[in-house]
């Protein structure tokens, strides 16, 4: 973690008690111009945290994301007044006022609650993360441990498929194929070598964890999970905020 | 067969692999590419297979441009090892995995059947034709992954440290297979960390330190350069370190290679009646 500010500062738990409040709030309104004013609350966060740049590449995909949600539901919502239709001819591909209102209302609402993660992921060592759900929330280790270590293991296995991606190249398999179908039964000779190497390496942790000591009995941590006055300021804030604006959302 | 001129890569980060350097390597050759982790090997050998466009300068192999051709047209020109077999296999059957690049090519039939017996017998993985790669052994793996290359037919092989984790039995079954193919006629870059294994094989090699090319020369040559090598830090094979200590006290006229060495020894022992006469105290 390069960068360090307030956001850095919070405890695991306290950003995890934002987002919640976070998706209450969304699941409050229903227009999108609320949702659309609480999604950019929460990438002020971002920037505020000095951390918007480094979220940005998984905030356009879950943007692109969004986009594909609506293009898959636009077109299946029948009450309303016609907007504009695809083939005017054939009727076909009508969409409809309420079908564009809801779908944006949906889509924003994703948006919102879903920005929060990159927002905690890049703010979060996972050590800190597991702590504070070990002793503050009293989830056993092992689990705790699973859920980071799997999280840990996506940048591994990007690497690992860039090398496989490469090694078949080398064997002149070609990947730019035009063909759609031709390019999803491409993705074998990728997936299974990525999937082999990826048991392999986790068999190979799992022995090296147990050779460590891993489950010999009780553990202590290095850095105990505390609660500043800044935490509780955060979280008070948010219950403050959740509770006015579901108030005014449901009046 | 391998021009390189000027060739610089940068990685997206930032990180200057390759600082821009020039070489050649004619056809037939069979050159050994040394230096520490991180001085730009395997950066080099992927700008070699196409995996990687030089940001700057020209890599030529066989005539052709590595930025301008595609990786699969490449592929019948270069044959790329890569460190760890287990990032090819995939095929359930051996001689499955070995018709995979052929068929690529736009092989089909006898011709592509062909192509997968002879890689395979080039490696001498003949009896294991019908076995699942994964249940073979590390040193095995390996072989099909060298022969899955060598079924495209390539004249030049680019080996990223061949060698790596196998017992010395295996390692030196590959690199015995690597000669016979550089006997045969192909061209030869192999990178390795095991000197001794390169002062038996290799006629030349590169020396990379920090993305530069610190030694380009005849194995006897480089292996001169101590100083050099040290710096990145690298050792010349025991032997030569040993016909060294032995020049340096007078005992033996100067030698290059370890033929030589053995030569010498052996004519400095028959002079003598007794062996230890010759030994220093």
């Amino acid at each position: 973690m390069p960068a360090r500010s307030f956001l850095h500062e919070l405890n695991p738990l306290t950003k995890v008690a934002w987002s919640l409040a976070v998706i209450t709030v969304a699941f409050a309104f229903q227009q999108p111009l609320p949702l659309l004013g609480l999604w950019a609350s929460v990438l002020v966060v971002a920037l505020a945290g000095g951390i918007l740049k480094t979220i940005l590449p998984a905030i356009r995909g879950l943007i692109i994301f969004a986009g594909i949600f609506i293009l898959f539901q636009i077109f299946l919502i029948g009450e309303g007044n016609t907007v504009f239709t695809l083939i005017p001819g054939l009727g076909f591909g009508r969409v409809t006022d309420v079908g564009l209102t809801a779908c944006t209302m949906l889509a924003l609402r994703m948006l919102a609650m879903t920005s929060t993660i990159p927002v905690i992921l890049a703010t979060t060592p996972p050590k800190e993360m597991i702590v504070a759900f070990v002793e503050k929330l009293r989830v056993p280790y092992v689990y705790a441990l699973m859920l980071v270590t799997s999280l840990r293991f996506i940048p591994t296995l990007q690497e690992e498929l860039h090398l496989i991606v490469q090694a078949q190249r080398a064997r002149a398999y070609d990947l730019e194929s035009r063909n759609i179908f031709r390019r999803l039964a491409g993705i074998v000779p990728l997936a299974l070598p990525l999937l082999l190497v990826s048991v392999q390496r986790a068999r190979t942790m799992a022995i090296s964890m147990e050779t460590r000591g891993f489950g010999a009995g009780p553990r202590t941590s290095l850095r105990t999970s505390t609660f500043s006055a800044l935490d509780a300021g955060v979280i008070a804030a948010c219950l403050l905020c959740t509770l006015a604006l579901v108030l005014i959302a449901l009046r | 067969m391998i021009r390189a001129e000027a060739v610089a890569f940068t990685y997206p980060n930032g990180f200057r692999a390759l600082q821009g350097f020039s070489f050649e390597i004619k056809a037939g050759e069979f050159v050994a590419l040394i230096g520490a982790n991180g001085a730009g090997k395997t950066t080099l050998l992927k700008l070699l297979g196409g995996l990687l466009k030089p940001t700057a300068g020209r890599l030529m192999v066989g005539g052709l441009d590595t930025s301008r051709v595609r990786v699969a047209e490449l592929a019948r020109r270069v044959g790329f090892l890569f460190q760890n077999p287990d990032h090819q296999l995939f095929l359930p059957t051996v001689r499955e995995e070995l018709a995979f690049g052929p068929r690529n090519l736009g092989l089909k039939g006898r011709a592509l059947a062909e192509r997968a017996a002879g890689a395979a017998a080039a490696v001498g993985l003949t009896p294991y034709l019908e076995a699942n790669p994964r249940q073979l052994s590390k040193g095995q793996r390996q072989r099909v992954a060298l022969a899955s290359i060598l079924a495209m037919e390539p004249p030049v092989l680019v080996l990223d440290e061949p060698t790596t984790g196998q017992d010395y039995r295996e390692a030196l079954e590959i690199m015995t297979i690597i000669q016979q193919l550089h006997r045969q006629g192909h061209t030869v870059l192999c990178v390795s960390h095991d000197m001794e294994m390169v002062a038996c094989f290799a006629e030349r090699a590169l020396v990379l330190g920090g993305g530069k090319l610190l030694l380009d020369g005849p194995l006897a040559a480089v292996f001169a350069r101590e100083d050099i090598l040290a710096a990145t830090g690298l050792l010349p094979p025991q032997a030569i370190q040993l016909a060294r200590a032995y020049q340096a006290a007078g005992l033996l006229p100067p030698v290059t290679t370890i033929e030589e060495l053995y030569a010498a020894i052996i004519g400095v022992l028959r002079g003598k009646k007794d062996a230890r006469q010759v030994l220093p105290a």
